[in-house]
């Protein structure tokens, strides 16, 4: 309040004669900030004096100027270590001593703005302040980069709550325990905690609570029956009091009660003891015992009691596993419930109360009836214990003296009981470590079932297979329904529902069946005698799905017009629906368009196809008729249930033969045999095909030469016969190496060749130094000049000289010839000088190692001579070539001399 | 024994294996070998280091945790107020060449004294912490710093400097001033934290060197033995 704002604020009170006034005030802007002026006036107040009374004149004004008691700092902030609840509003300020105007004040680091009130103090104004922290919130100013720095530290404290849900009780009537929800702490540093102190107003007396949230009151002696108690919750700010008023026994919460036992505990019936903490004196105490089954309450009893409890309970199932728990309230006027205790209990076993539900299945194993009988595990409610073991008792009704008793442990839930033709009477029981449960009979018979029996489809829906049948004409106990839970190609897991005489239908379901898998009922009718008869069969899908597979096809027949399908192990059973029939389809040649009794249909893959439906699931063949010969056709046959078909995937080809191709085969089949036979006839008779065709060695007497001139009968055209010939001499003459080369080089086209001189044939020498001329034998002789050409592929000849033409023989072997040879050579010694003859002659058809050169002199005489020879006769080279005969003598045929005359 | 290059004669045996048992005999007698003697100071500098550096690295952390209860701008990375009312707390910053003047003893002393009193101070701080889980760490540090002061004492002992003894009247005492505004007293904090922080430091610095100049040159041993008689 400044000098000049008079209004201010004003304070009016009433004070005594001689009375001091203590007057405090807090000012909103710290009284360091600025300073305060006060001043006063007085009236008296009296009765006596009638109103309006007058003022007096007003003091002169009091200046409080707290600035003047700063120390030396450069920096002021003010209020220091102010306290204020949360949601005030608060003006700070700083005073400055260095008159600076770069000073910039923080809140928790983030600059705040105000208003300047003189040159050196400034007020900031903090509206609505929060808790930050129980350390306070930072305020401070700073003289920008003067290293000047103040601040103080506002205490802002939450709002102290009123205390919630306050309320006392006892447990044994001696101490009072109150409780309340003390609401946020309002601890800071510069303030604790607050306080809680209970005050009791009839007592007058008070505790101050060492606890937030709780406090003990010590119940006087005096047996004060109703209690007014006020919590006053305070702290440096406010106080907050709340207040309750009750009667002591109408707040009394007993403790829990302890030592809670089964006892006595049998099959169906135990005694539940337990123990309370007396209150007072004489008081009774309610308690419920609850008896919990798998978590829920299945009894509840109350129990008036003062120290002791014990209860019987009854109507319990046997080894069954029980909660008992008990909670007690003081009765003479209930409050609260004590907290519970709670305790396990497991009653005592007892025999099975239910018999097994037991079936069987028949069948015949190695010409032996055989009986498997199942029976369902006991339920707990019926089992009463665990099951250890069956009893099984085969009875024959036949010889009625005979039994058999088979004991089998549990779990086992079948056996296996090979039987003969007679009947027999089978009881089925159950054990535990108590007794055994009544027994189920079924009576059995060796003779096969009749299977005949009418079979039918039952419909599968969401909920299972509703199963309904015809009723037995007699009398009937009941009916079973008999089907196996898993897929066919699975091992059964046999299934059977009991159902009673007077049932003709029911609902079969599973959480086993699975839609697409034929599921197969059998309904069986249970005689009085306890023998069961098969009644219907009936077959079913939870839900019928299209063919996953196609029929394996075999083809036959096939014609160039027709082919035939036949899919006969197809099997309808394991399908996953009722197959209705089959799809033929025949992809056409192109253009072709189908036969009538096909219908045209479009694939997915948008090809044209011909289909064909066959609505008779048993009809497994197709003849496909009307083709054309050499055509490529296409084929699937897939089968369709009331769903759908199967895939249309992989169509077979199938490409029909030609028409005459079958007529064909009958002529060319026995033609190939044929000659296959003649082929093996003549290998086999190689040898002799080829002496008589062409043999190696030809033979003049036997050439078709022959044949051929004696048909033609010209007698100027004879075979000369060497025997006829004699030779007049052999003319050796040299002849110069030179005309070796003209020789060679025309000696393929001797006839075109105009001869000045005669061919001549070289006799080889053996010795590469010898320089004197050669000895060479000339023929005129043409025909044979080829001849000899051609023989030399096999090798030279040597022609000895003067060798008389009968003395040479047949040189057409080796060993032929060198016998001549030699003989020639041995004939000619004498007239060839010695020193002239020095020629070795060589046969190339002689082996190497035959040793012809040793068995030849070494100095042979040297042939001076040429031969020359005319030709006899002119044959075509044609006709030379043919096969001679095997004593043939090229020689003979050849070597003709000049002066030789035929006779 | 092995066998020599030549064959001695049977008097040399005798004599060698006299100069053999000699040499045992006068074994236990070498400085260098007695290791029952006294270690000397070093393990107790090498500890006293070790401490201080654990010191450092756990300052760190309580260091941080405190100044956010301290809350802004204590905090803040760059504050760096002026030392208005933390005049009591014995500084750790010196003249270079002043603490190169000092000799060990004084040295120790200065630590000694300067952890004494900044303990001190630290236990009023636990006092003062809101929170059970500053105190808890608040306590841990105390008694890791006055493990500091028992060492520093060890090693004063080990070098033979008597501790000193604090003159009656000047013990420091952690009051909480009523002319001691809450935003002096975070300053102080802040401020004995700092310190602390410098104190360790150049504690680690002192030791360091203490450690250095208390380390016995490479040891060499050389036995002079004197064979009388043969």
């Amino acid at each position: 309040m400044s000098q000049e704002d008079p209004a201010g604020e004003n304070y009016s009170t009433t004070v005594k004669r001689n009375q001091v006034l203590h007057w405090s005030w807090e000012s909103e802007l710290p009284l360091e900030c600025a300073a305060h002026f006060i001043r006063m006036r007085s009236m008296v107040d009296d009765a006596r004096i009638p109103k309006p009374g007058f003022w007096s004149n007003w003091s002169s004004w009091e200046e409080a100027d707290a600035q003047n008691m700063l120390g030396h700092d450069p920096l002021f902030v003010f209020p220091k270590d102010k306290l204020v609840e949360e949601g005030s509003n608060v003006t700070i300020c700083y005073v400055s001593r260095i008159h600076q105007d770069n000073i910039s004040c923080y809140l928790e680091g983030v600059q705040i703005y105000g208003e300047q009130l003189d040159r050196s103090v400034s007020a900031f104004e903090l509206k609505n302040v929060s808790f930050i922290r129980e350390k306070g919130t930072n305020v401070f100013c700073k003289v920008d980069q003067g290293g000047v720095l103040g601040g103080i530290v506002l205490f802002v404290s939450k709002v102290l709550e009123e205390p919630k849900d306050f309320s006392c009780e006892t447990q044994d009537l001696k101490t009072l325990t109150c409780t309340w929800d003390p609401g946020s702490d309002t601890g800071l540093t510069k303030q604790p905690s607050q306080s809680y102190t209970l005050f009791e107003s009839f007592s007058g007396k008070k505790t101050l609570c060492k606890h937030r949230n709780w406090c003990d009151w010590q119940v006087a002696q005096d047996s004060q029956e109703t209690y007014n108690f006020t919590l006053l919750a305070e702290n440096y700010l406010r106080k907050r009091s709340v207040s309750i008023l009750f009667n002591l026994t109408q707040r009394v919460h007993p403790m829990t009660p302890y030592n809670l036992l089964p006892k006595n505990v049998g099959a169906t019936k135990a005694t539940m003891t337990w123990k309370v903490h007396s209150i007072g004196n004489n008081s009774t105490l309610l308690c419920q015992l609850e008896l919990l089954a798998e978590g829920k309450v299945i009894q509840q009893s109350n129990v008036s009691i003062k120290v002791n409890g014990e209860y019987l309970l009854s109507e319990l199932e046997p080894d069954t596993e029980y909660v008992a728990r008990v909670r007690c309230a003081y009765t003479n006027h209930f409050w609260k419930w004590s907290e519970l205790i709670s305790q396990k209990f497991n009653t005592a076993e007892a025999a099975p109360s239910e018999a097994p539900d037991v079936w069987r299945n028949l069948k015949m194993v190695s010409g032996h009836p055989t009986v498997s009988l199942f029976w369902k595990p006991l339920s707990k409610v019926h089992a009463n214990g665990k099951i250890l073991f069956y009893n099984v008792i085969v009875e024959n009704l036949d010889k009625p003296s005979r039994f058999e008793v088979l004991s089998i442990p549990a779990p086992a839930s079948s056996t296996e009981l090979t039987l003969d033709q007679c009947s027999y009477q089978i009881h089925v029981t159950a054990h535990n470590s108590v007794g055994p449960s009544p027994a189920s009979v079924i009576v059995v018979s060796g003779d096969p079932e009749n299977e005949e029996v009418e079979k039918g489809r039952v419909n599968g829906t969401e909920d299972g297979f509703s199963v309904s049948w015809k009723p037995q004409s007699g009398d009937a106990t009941g009916y079973v329904v008999e089907w196996c839970d898993g897929p066919q190609d699975l091992p059964c897991v046999l299934q059977w529902k009991n159902l009673g005489p007077n049932t003709t239908s029911t609902v079969i379901s599973s959480g086993d069946f699975r839609p697409g898998v034929r599921y197969n009922f059998r309904i069986y009718g249970i005689s009085t005698k306890r023998m069961a008869h098969l009644l219907e069969k009936k077959a079913g899908y939870l839900e019928e799905l299209a063919p996953s597979d196609n029929p394996q096809v075999v083809m036959s027949k096939l014609t160039s017009h027709s082919f035939t399908l036949s899919w006969k192990d197809y099997s309808t059973e394991s399908q996953p629906g009722f197959i209705q029939g089959y799809h033929v389809y025949l992809k056409p040649k192109a253009g072709e368009q189908c036969h009538p009794a096909f219908e045209k249909t479009v694939l997915p893959e948008d090809s044209v196809c011909c289909k064909y439906t066959i609505d008779n699931p048993e009809q497994k063949t197709f003849v496909v008729e009307n083709l054309q010969p050499e055509s490529v056709y296409e084929f699937i046959v897939t089968p369709y249930t009331s769903v759908g078909e199967g895939p249309l995937d992989a169509f077979t080809k199938v490409t029909t033969p030609d028409e005459y191709s079958h007529t064909l085969i009958h002529i060319i089949l026995p033609m190939i045999f044929c000659i296959l036979i003649v082929m093996i006839i003549c290998y086999l008779k190689s040898q002799w095909l080829k002496e008589k065709c062409y043999p190696d060695s030809p033979n003049p007497y036997k050439s078709s030469v022959l044949s051929l001139i004696k048909s033609k009968e010209n007698p100027h055209l004879t075979i000369m016969y060497v025997n006829d010939c004699v030779p007049d001499a052999i003319e050796v003459i040299n002849k110069p190496e030179g005309s070796k080369i003209q020789f060679l080089g025309t000696r393929k086209s001797p006839t075109e060749t105009e001869f000045t001189k005669p061919a001549c044939l070289y006799l080889l020498p053996t010795e590469k130094n010898y320089s004197g001329p050669g000895p060479c034998i000339c023929f005129e002789n043409f025909t044979y000049n080829q001849a000899a050409s051609d023989f030399a592929s096999c090798g030279h000849f040597p022609v000895t000289p003067q060798a008389p033409p009968h003395q040479l023989g047949p040189l057409t072997s080796p060993e032929n010839l060198l016998k001549a040879l030699e003989q020639n050579y041995m004939n000619s010694l004498g007239e060839i000088p010695a020193g002239e003859a020095n020629l070795n002659y060589v046969s190339q058809l002689a082996s190497p190692t035959s040793g012809d050169k040793d068995s030849l002199p070494t100095n042979p005489p040297e042939p001076a001579l040429c031969s020359e020879y005319k030709m006899q006769t002119a044959i075509p080279l044609g006709l030379a070539s043919a096969p001679p005969s095997e004593n043939s003598s090229l020689s003979s045929t050849t070597l003709l001399g000049q002066g030789e005359h035929c006779r | 024994m092995l066998p020599a290059a030549g064959e001695p004669a049977a008097g040399d045996s005798w004599g060698m294996l006299a100069c053999l048992c000699t040499v045992l005999w006068h074994l236990p007698a070498v400085p260098a070998l007695n290791r029952t003697g006294d270690p000397g100071p070093g393990p107790s500098i090498q500890k006293t280091y070790d401490l201080t550096r654990y010191l450092e690295h756990q300052l760190r952390s309580l260091a941080g945790t405190y100044l956010n209860y301290l809350g802004p701008p204590f905090n803040e990375p760059d504050f760096n107020p002026p030392r208005l009312g933390a005049e009591t707390l014995p500084r750790a910053t010196v003249n270079l060449e002043v603490w190169r003047s000092l000799n060990d003893r004084l040295r120790l002393t200065q630590n000694y004294e300067a952890y004494s009193h900044l303990l001190c101070y630290l236990r009023g701080l636990n006092r003062q912490a809101a929170t059970a889980e500053l105190r808890r760490s608040l306590a841990h540090f105390c008694t890791s710093l006055q493990g500091l002061l028992g060492s520093i004492a060890g090693v004063m002992a080990a070098l033979g400097y008597p501790l000193p003894q604090p003159l009656p009247g000047t013990e420091p005492t952690w009051t909480p001033g009523p002319a001691h505004s809450d935003f002096l007293q975070k300053m102080d904090d802040f401020w004995l934290l700092k310190e602390l922080q410098t104190w360790l430091w150049r504690s680690a610095k002192d030791f360091n060197r203490l450690k250095k100049k208390m380390q016995p040159p490479a040891a060499a041993v050389t036995l002079h033995l004197e064979a009388h008689g043969f």
